[in-house]
């Protein structure tokens, strides 16, 4: 049976697949928003959710509004200032990304299957997506080399872990305080490497994390 | 009012990127002043958290705090007159951060909630990533760019972990807040399997920021290239309080029952990192460089004296604090070495002996200290750490502690020599000046007297942070 949860985790699923493929800046923006909206929609649509108090639902509100809308804002103003449009030389190609997302899946299935995890519950894709998402994020930081999509890549490591949370924790949200931290660390995050990376497109005259190797021993 | 201590130079750190220089400069030392008094205040009369859901003052955040208050409180008169020497872009900037990172390790040391812990040491990556910034150089935008990505990354990953802790309360019949004073009490009944996968993480994500190898890559670049002040920092406190993160759960392992795995992991990347930093230091041509390599030895040292247990604990957390104090001294001294030579290269600061006097005697004797010789407290600290390794059964980890650290040492007097007796090479650019030389002579002065008389509350600290896990004093 096909419930609504399933649809966002499918999504986010395919969202990590098609960010791994594609090469073009905005492309990735705007597939990080989709991904920001759906996770941040998925925990309220797993049944141990059903009620919320007003904290909760304001909460939701938030979480949507900084990973659907404000980072990927500030991803936006990052691009279209430092003024590129793909990535041209990833250190793995985009094909082989691909294959790699989808070993990934497979990977993500495994682990599920072994770990037995008594508080899932009802969602079986949960815990494969979010590892997806995570490793996904990794692969995504260590085989491109602009640096805008290393946050993006990121990005997408925080958003894995946040499912992770959401399917391991069986406490229902009840430390709103504590995730609303978590979000303030990630939003000031993104500002400041949003920072840094106009100072480095200002110096280098380019994002390339490839500059970036003067200090070594 | 336990939370004072960090909601105050929050505050202020927010109020002074606004304020002008002058005012700013006033609130920087004011906040260092009202810090180490409110926090003497709280370690003496242990005042109630007013949130005793996610913060706490457990014996070992107060050492922690206590240190990284002390040394804040003589790094900040340095850092303003540091400053007046440099072409200064944002100095607002540089005197609110400072604030906000000191609020944000306040923060780190009091937490007791897991979750809060880590907020608060993700905010000291982000806070003192302008600080290390502050220079716009090519170099110290690489530094900035590789701390913030590969701590931020590292620390996520700590995120997980503390998930994996939580799930650990996932049995029936545990019904407890999720704070670590509350866990701890619980320990016996937590899921071990759980708990040893988010150890591993905790450690890999906070090992990350504590600079153990091999996740230190970042570590080195981000201490040579900050502004000395803020160099002093993040060695002396920030360090400790990612420590502070893996210490938490390492007590948590050991009350459950499962310290021989946490230990011997904690031994593990304890060894691998003083031996890396030793291959490092050794043919290292930057001076502040090789500091910061020392700062990973020396946390590989602690991490070794947590991991054999016994009375290495209690050589752990004097190492703890002894390094705090000599290492923020030898970065001082390391920034009137930039300023007086302007240069980071050893090779170019000869004849420091005659030519900056005062700064020899501190960087001298900071370096004999953190070699492990006497007078200074990290020889008893070592020794205490190698005796324990001993009585619990670790000879080989011993014989590779004494190993490793002679290397460092070796690498280490090299240069030191060379750069305090060798040719003169510059003239001396800027003069020293008392505001710059008094505070690494104090911090070098601490660490002596705290080896011949230890207050009796910071000896008290120091074995109510230890016996909750077995730690001893008398072997």
């Amino acid at each position: 049976m096909v419930t609504s949860i399933d649809v966002v985790l499918v999504i986010t699923l395919l969202s990590v697949l098609l960010s791994l493929a594609s090469s073009r800046m905005m492309a990735l923006v705007k597939i990080m928003a989709l991904q920001g909206a759906m996770v941040s929609v998925a925990p309220l649509l797993l049944d141990k959710h059903s009620s919320l108090s007003h904290e909760g639902i304001f909460f939701f509100q938030l979480m949507f509004l900084v990973k659907a809308v404000l980072i990927p804002v500030l991803l936006f103003t990052a691009v279209t200032r430092v003024a590129i449009k793909r990535e041209v030389e990833p250190l793995v190609g985009y094909h082989a990304s691909l294959v790699a997302g989808l070993g990934l899946i497979l990977l993500s299935a495994y682990i599920t299957r072994h770990l037995a995890i008594p508080s899932t519950g009802k969602a079986t894709l949960l815990l494969v997506t979010a590892i997806t998402t995570l490793g996904g994020g990794l692969f995504l930081m260590m085989s491109r080399t602009k640096a805008i999509t290393q946050v993006i890549g990121y990005l997408m490591l925080e958003n894995g872990i946040y499912l992770v949370g959401t399917a391991l924790t069986s406490q229902s949200h009840s430390i709103y305080l504590v995730e609303f931290g978590v979000l303030l660390d990630l939003l000031v995050g993104v500002m400041i490497m949003g920072i840094i990376l106009h100072n480095i497109n200002r110096t280098f005259d380019d994002v390339d994390t490839a500059y970036l190797e003067e200090l070594k021993d | 009012m336990l939370e004072a201590i960090f909601s105050l130079p929050l505050c202020t750190g927010l109020l002074t990127l606004f304020l002008p220089v002058r005012l700013g400069r006033a609130m920087l030392v004011a906040v260092a002043l009202i810090h180490l008094l409110l926090t003497v205040f709280c370690w003496l009369l242990v005042p109630a958290p007013y949130l005793p859901h996610y913060f706490g003052n457990s014996p070992a955040g107060i050492l922690v705090l206590l240190v990284t208050s002390f040394i804040f409180c003589w790094i900040a008169p340095y850092g303003i007159f540091y400053m007046r020497e440099q072409e200064m872009h944002s100095e607002p900037i540089f005197l609110g951060c400072m604030q906000l990172f000191l609020g944000t390790m306040s923060m780190a040391a009091l937490a007791d909630h897991p979750v809060v812990l880590w907020i608060a040491i993700e905010a000291t990556t982000l806070t003192s990533a302008p600080l290390i910034f502050i220079n716009r150089s090519k170099k110290a935008l690489e530094a900035t760019w590789k701390y913030v990505l590969i701590c931020s990354v590292g620390i996520a990953l700590a995120l997980l972990g503390f998930f994996f802790v939580t799930l650990s309360m996932d049995r029936p019949g545990i019904d407890v807040p999720l704070t670590f004073s509350a866990l701890n009490d619980a320990a016996h009944q937590l899921d071990p399997l759980w708990l040893r996968t988010g150890f591993i993480f905790v450690l890999i994500g906070f090992g990350t920021k504590m600079g153990l190898a091999p996740m230190h890559t970042w570590l080195p670049d981000a201490h040579s290239e900050a502004p000395s002040p803020a160099s002093a920092l993040l060695s002396g406190a920030l360090l400790n309080c990612a420590f502070l993160g893996i210490y938490k759960v390492h007590c948590l392992l050991v009350l459950a029952g499962l310290g021989d795995f946490s230990g011997n992991l904690l031994i593990g990347f304890g060894l691998l990192s003083i031996v890396v930093a030793g291959v490092f230091i050794l043919n290292q041509p930057d001076y502040k460089r090789m500091l910061a390599y020392s700062s990973i030895e020396n946390m590989g040292v602690i991490a070794v004296g947590i991991g054999v247990g016994g009375l290495g604990l209690y050589g752990a957390m004097l190492h703890l604090i002894h390094h705090s104090l000599l290492k923020s001294s030898l970065f001082l001294s390391a920034g009137n070495l930039v300023l007086g030579f302007g240069t980071k290269l050893a090779a170019q600061c000869g004849g420091m002996a005659r030519l900056l006097p005062r700064t020899f005697i501190g960087f001298f004797a900071g370096f004999i200290g953190i070699s492990g010789l006497p007078p200074f407290g990290i020889f008893v600290s070592e020794l205490m750490i190698l005796i324990g390794a001993l009585q619990t059964g670790h000879p080989v980890a011993a014989g590779l502690f004494v190993a490793a650290l002679l290397l460092v040492v070796a690498g280490f007097a090299r240069i030191a020599t060379a750069m305090a007796f060798g040719p003169v090479r510059n003239e001396v650019l800027v003069q020293e000046q008392p505001a710059r030389t008094i505070p690494p002579l104090a911090l070098l002065l601490a660490s002596v007297l705290l080896c011949v008389w230890m207050p009796e509350p910071l000896y008290r600290t120091i074995v109510n942070t230890i016996a909750m896990i077995g730690g001893t004093v008398h072997g």
